[in-house]
């Protein structure tokens, strides 16, 4: 990955990064990265991203939005806080990670938007809106499906047996799924954050 | 010692980790806390919400909850579940140390006119039963030691990562190498293992959803398990418990192995060591990995 290093002859656009400190929860400490590499080296799931969070973190200083927002570093991230722990200047890696992860998403770059754990977080938000509750069932259901007919059956048969085995140890229900009694009033402040969410994304 | 803690179960209480509900009460009652249920709480979004929703909208679901306990009472919050107590402390953290995140999600939860202005105190049940019950009260409560098990203390990664300290100064642990679960082991009169994958972590919600990219990760865990000759790991976290459990089989048939370990909460240990019912307080029967060697020392 060499090839998409910044270099000192390049001119460096700084427009992203300023954007990442004053947008991005957490972004403003970004700037405090010292380059150490202890998130990287922290990361259990580090060799699965195209960068790790310190070459990220350069990549936005040096203005490389499309490199940046393109990669699944994002998506790849397990949500250990490894790096939010470890980090000696306070970054709040993981959390930057995750508002990036959310931006991309937003602008449609693909790695982020057909990602497992998009197509996951899009079944997940439909049954917590929904129902005020995740429902393992309808969230995995819907999950597989989002890869079409044909692979969601796929996917489905192969889990068959985990599936089985949860209901029998009574993990697992078959009646409808659990819910809010107030469902309506939750998805009602939802819809309010998300107009919020909306002024802070344009 | 008698206290009241206001209850956040979150979903997993009512799925996939339902046997760590049932103990967690059981314990309770064994110890002096009175859990009150958060009235007709919601989903925290876990690790997934954010992605396709955003900061607000998924800091407006913990802050719904937070408003009804703070409505109900000024009991600290607690909750058993990893991503429920991140999720929830954080929120919590955001709304009581920023004006502008307090009043953005103040304006959504004035929809259902609710509001929430960042007075309580979020913990994890664990660092409650470290500080506030204390080992003593556990140990005394202990009335069937289980002598001679072998128990690996698997504490995962969220449950104490990001919080080292408590909001008070108490004493909590290091996210590196925690004790609190060997000692909760060792208050069941049983061993505590030196075990090496105390804090891996296991993939979380990406190994639900994309199993081929952490099932090396559950595989060094096993390893390690293995090495410490444990006969059963304990764990706080209800989503380590599922994956480390049902993944085992295609573990196995990726790596050629044969883990066959059973993994069991905490609190089930607990519960069994205070002379509980196995299955009707501790749960015991709701593994996919029947956990034999619990079993054989229950009441």
């Amino acid at each position: 990955m060499n090839a998409l290093s910044p270099t000192p002859t390049k001119k460096y656009d700084l427009s992203f990064a300023r954007w990442v400190y004053r947008n991005v929860d957490g972004g403003d400490r970004l700037a405090l990265c010292m380059q150490c590499g202890t998130c990287s080296g922290s990361c259990p799931i580090g060799a699965q991203m195209d960068f790790g969070p310190r070459k990220l973190f350069m990549m936005i200083r040096a203005g490389m939005k499309e490199e940046v927002l393109s990669s699944n570093s994002m998506a790849a991230c397990v949500s250990c806080y490894n790096c939010v722990v470890r980090c000696p200047r306070k970054v709040p890696v993981k959390y930057i990670l995750q508002s990036l992860f959310t931006v991309a998403v937003r602008e449609g770059y693909a790695q982020s938007v057909d990602s497992d754990n998009a197509r996951f977080a899009r079944a997940f938000w439909w049954s917590a809106a929904k129902f005020g509750r995740t429902d393992e069932r309808l969230v995995t259901a819907r999950f597989y499906f989002s890869y079409g007919l044909s692979a969601g059956f796929k996917k489905s048969m192969a889990n068959l047996a985990i599936a089985k085995g949860m209901v029998k140890a009574k993990r697992m229900h078959l009646g409808l799924p659990h819910t809010c009694k107030n469902a309506g009033e939750l998805r009602k402040i939802l819809a309010k954050a998300a107009e919020i969410e909306a002024r802070h994304a344009t | 010692m008698t206290k009241t803690l206001s209850y956040y179960p979150g979903c997993s209480s009512q799925a996939t980790g339902v046997h760590l509900d049932t103990s967690l009460k059981a314990v309770m009652s064994k110890v002096g806390i009175t859990f009150r249920e958060i009235d007709d709480w919601n989903c925290c979004g876990a690790s997934v919400g954010h992605i396709c929703s955003g900061h607000v909208p998924t800091l407006a679901l913990s802050g719904r909850n937070l408003a009804a306990a703070r409505a109900a009472g000024p009991e600290d919050v607690v909750t058993p579940c990893a991503a429920c107590y991140l999720n929830t402390h954080h929120t919590n953290e955001e709304i009581r140390d920023k004006p502008e995140v307090k009043a953005e999600v103040n304006e959504a939860l004035a929809e259902a006119g609710k509001s929430y202005d960042g007075s309580l105190h979020v913990r994890h049940i664990c660092e409650v039963l470290v500080n506030d019950v204390r080992m003593d009260t556990l140990k005394s409560a202990v009335t069937n030691p289980l002598t001679g098990l072998k128990v690996a203390g698997w504490v995962g990664c969220q449950t104490v990562r990001p919080f080292a300290a408590t909001e008070r100064g108490g004493k909590w642990e290091t996210y590196d190498d925690p004790s609190f679960l060997d000692d909760f082991t060792k208050a069941c009169g049983a061993e505590a293992v030196p075990f090496k994958g105390k804090t891996k972590c296991c993939g979380g919600s990406v190994a639900v959803i994309s199993p081929d990219k952490t099932l090396h990760l559950m595989k060094d865990i096993l390893d390690e398990v293995k090495a410490s000759g444990a006969d059963v790991v304990s764990t706080p976290c209800p989503l380590c418990q599922t994956n480390l459990e049902m993944y085992q089989p295609a573990i196995n048939q990726q790596f050629g192995t044969d883990f066959n370990i059973p993994v069991v909460f905490y609190s089930q240990l607990l519960a069994v060591a205070m002379g509980m019912d196995a299955k009707a307080d501790a749960g015991l029967h709701q593994h996919l990995i029947p956990p034999d060697a619990v079993l054989s020392r229950a009441k």
